[in-house]
């Protein structure tokens, strides 16, 4: 458990995520910049590093980060409320990926050449983005060296890579620049771009990571949960808006009780989200082993993902032909679930993982 | 030419099959959206050299006269092949209610166009306030002189930007009941006062618009049929058209796109999958099955009743459902712009949105399960 979490007690705890929501609304408001949401997508790098730059300034990619390493040593409840405030803002910037990175580069086994890229990467100077995955749908690293990493989030806008590989049975992590780097990118849904790197050495900045990074990807998976979450919340709040406001047959559509009744699925659909991934965040803060651990990230991420794909799909519905269309803001949430609801593990991998580690009393 | 509804059907789809594996354009195949006029023009010549370009209309008038049971054949395969769909409105839509409802005169002067390629038709029938409740459309055409005056809004006018003429439905009463106020105009988009606009969807694609209206004046002889009848003409030529959003087509090409995928991401032989993937499948052979009882209606010759909207509804949600599975196998690719490694078929995101206004466009699944419940069992309400 981390320092700050063992001083506070739970209603300081409240107030520090409540701070955590106000400032996030500060940079990313959810709702209120869709304008800039659209600007930015398609166009390398698919994010504006001025805007990563006050994430940093505010202590977001370092959040988790121990004090002692330059961090804010704050809590998973804390970092899944501003996952979700950027979900809900549809935020472009790579804060999970950095904050992972960033987690990886603080870990006991970093060199003294990790403190560099780590200043860097938390003042949200350079993006250092961890090159781990070898396939789709993965959620551990083999560590091959000569393996092509696949699925970098935002790669684009990267200076530098942290590649984990397999040396001696242990996990070792290399950085690579980016500049001189064979790196591709592809175009997502979402409007930001995957990078495919292909690993040509690089200095060995840490060793025997493989806990820290196998942690890391958890919280990883968590925080996209909880990024997932304000995405469903926000285009529910568009679609109830829609439902209350548009006329057919001389009322409002959300007048007709198939509708009701679907938008309150899609309620408790949302409502089992949250209580999944907020019960999850607070696992991990108060110090869970490993196998509770993995069974609560997974049981909050098969949720959400799924979830997450129903009701931006149900939005697409509820809004009829407007919804169909890409000037509507509805489908921007459709699309950033897309992206999100594979990434760090697709739900049919979490639910073999649940299979797996739950204990009974869990299941 | 031959008579071709004298051949055995056998005979006939043999034909069919000779004539599209020989002429169209290969490149054109299961197109993943709908062409535009430019695209599809060669293939209309082949059409057009062959006398094929209207299987449902009299031979007297320049079509080809198929029967029901024909048509279907020839539809069968057309599909079979992946033949792409021209932007065709005249032909399928205009067309029937001209030679149903229109003057001789109306005949004469817009069917050979139709047929030459030389007038390209859209649907103007949607508004921004009238989707589900089409009734409502407020476009108005108001009487002035030998002219109708028009002023209002169309939206997701298929191709619109493509075509030369468009059919709308107007407001010509404002009294009385809704439905009893509407007339079938015929509007040339060349006419000062009418702006396309194109709207880009979520494919990324510009194959709906929006029309607008501004005091556009149109020759009184445009009118279809009788004044405010024309809610009732359109209504009429439904039946025929909503048999093929039922078609199990969509259904059955991204089923073997899921396949392919499934191999790709060496899924296809877990349990689990095949499970899903079985489930699916079984879907689609029972719904090709209920698809062919209402084949076996229009070959009789018979009419298609309210229930007819089974297959719509079924269609349009198995293709999603279909769809939505590939994204959840599909891994990151799930998030992927394009296709994966540039094959066509291997494209997750792009058929999962491909397969979204199915269940919105053509009357959505809200309004056929709507239909069911009041048209069919009859429930109060």
């Amino acid at each position: 458990m981390s320092e700050v979490l063992e001083r506070e007690g739970v209603e300081e705890r409240a107030e520090s995520i409540r701070m955590i929501r106000e400032s996030a609304a500060g940079i990313a408001p959810r709702g209120g910049d869709r304008k800039r949401i659209r600007a930015l997508r398609f166009k390398e790098p698919g994010f504006d590093p001025a805007v990563l730059r006050q994430m940093g300034e505010q202590g977001w990619i370092g959040l988790r980060v121990p004090e002692s390493r330059g961090g804010a040593g704050l809590g998973m409840s804390e970092f899944c409320a501003l996952a979700e405030e950027m979900g809900a803002a549809l935020a472009p910037e790579p804060l999970i990926p950095a904050a992972l990175s960033a987690a990886l580069l603080a870990a006991p086994g970093a060199a003294s050449g990790a403190e560099g890229p780590l200043d860097a990467l938390l003042g949200g100077d350079q993006l250092v983005l961890t090159a781990w995955q070898e396939a789709a749908g993965m959620l551990e690293a083999s560590g091959t060296a000569d393996a092509a990493r696949v699925f970098i989030p935002q790669a684009g806008g990267a200076q530098a890579f942290l590649v984990p590989v397999r040396e001696g049975g242990r996990l070792s992590l290399r950085l690579q620049p980016r500049e001189g780097a064979d790196l591709t990118l592809e175009k997502t849904q979402d409007g930001a771009f995957y990078g495919t790197l292909r690993p040509a050495g690089g200095e060995v900045i840490a060793e025997d990571v493989g806990g820290a990074l196998e942690l890391a990807l958890d919280e990883a998976a968590l925080a996209t949960a909880a990024c997932l979450l304000g995405v469903m919340d926000q285009a529910f709040a568009l679609t109830l808006d829609y439902l209350r406001t548009r006329q057919q047959f001389g009322k409002p559509i959300g007048s007709f009780q198939a509708l009701q009744h679907r938008a309150a699925d899609l309620k408790v659909q949302l409502a089992l989200s949250r209580a999944s991934v907020e019960a999850a965040a607070a696992l991990l803060d108060g110090g869970a082993d490993r196998a509770a651990r993995r069974a609560a990230v997974s049981r909050a991420k098969a949720r959400a993902s799924d979830a997450a794909m129903l009701v931006t799909r149900q939005a697409i519905q509820l809004h009829g032909g407007i919804g169909y269309t890409d000037e509507a803001d509805i489908g921007l949430y459709l699309r950033k679930t897309m992206v999100l609801a594979n990434q760090f593990g697709p739900s049919a991998l979490h639910r073999r993982r649940f299979a797996a580690e739950a204990r009974e009393d869990e299941a | 030419m031959t008579d071709l509804n004298a051949l055995s059907d056998e005979a006939f789809r043999a034909e069919v099959r000779r004539f599209v594996e020989s002429e169209f354009p290969a490149e054109l195949r299961n197109p993943a959206h709908r062409l535009h006029w430019d695209q599809g023009k060669a293939w209309f010549e082949k059409l057009r050299a062959k006398g094929w370009v209207a299987p449902g209309w009299p031979r007297e008038y320049g079509g080809m006269g198929l029967s029901a049971s024909k048509q279907i054949i020839l539809i069968e395969e057309y599909e079979r092949h992946g033949v792409a769909r021209l932007p065709d409105h005249g032909v399928i839509m205009l067309g029937p209610l001209l030679i149903r409802f229109g003057t001789e005169e109306q005949r004469q002067r817009f069917l050979p166009r139709i047929l030459a390629g030389e007038d390209i038709w859209c649907q103007g029938y949607s508004e921004p306030g009238a989707g589900s409740d089409l009734a409502s459309l407020r476009t108005e055409a108001v009487l002035d002189g030998d002219h109708y005056v028009v002023n209002g809004q169309k939206i997701w006018t298929t191709l619109a930007t493509d075509a030369n003429w468009i059919f709308c439905l107007v407001r010509t009463d404002k009294g009385g009941k809704k439905q009893e106020g509407i007339s079938f105009l015929l509007i040339d988009m060349t006419s000062p006062g009418v702006t396309v606009r194109p709207i880009i969807n979520l494919g990324l694609h510009d194959e709906f618009c929006e029309v607008f209206f501004d005091n556009v004046r149109v020759p009184r002889e445009n009118l279809v049929g009788e004044p405010n009848k024309g809610w009732s003409m359109a209504k009429a030529l439904l039946g025929f058209e909503r048999i093929f959003l039922g078609s199990p087509r969509q259904s059955g090409y991204a089923l073997a796109r899921l396949k392919m995928l499934a191999e790709r991401m060496g899924v296809f032989d877990e349990p689990d999958f095949q499970d899903r993937y079985t489930r699916l499948r079984m879907d689609l052979e029972d719904h090709k099955d209920l698809y062919e009882t209402y084949v076996a209606i229009l070959r009789r010759g018979e009419t298609l009743g309210a229930d007819v909207s089974m297959l719509k509804l079924h269609q349009a949600e198995l293709f999603q459902r279909i769809t939505e599975l590939m994204l959840e196998i599909a891994g990151e690719n799930a998030g992927l712009l394009e296709p994966m490694g540039g094959n066509r078929d291997l494209h997750p995101s792009g058929q999962f949105i491909e397969a979204r206004p199915t269940t919105i466009y053509g009357g959505s699944s809200e309004i056929q399960r709507g239909i069911l419940a009041k048209n069919v069992l009859e429930l109060p309400g």
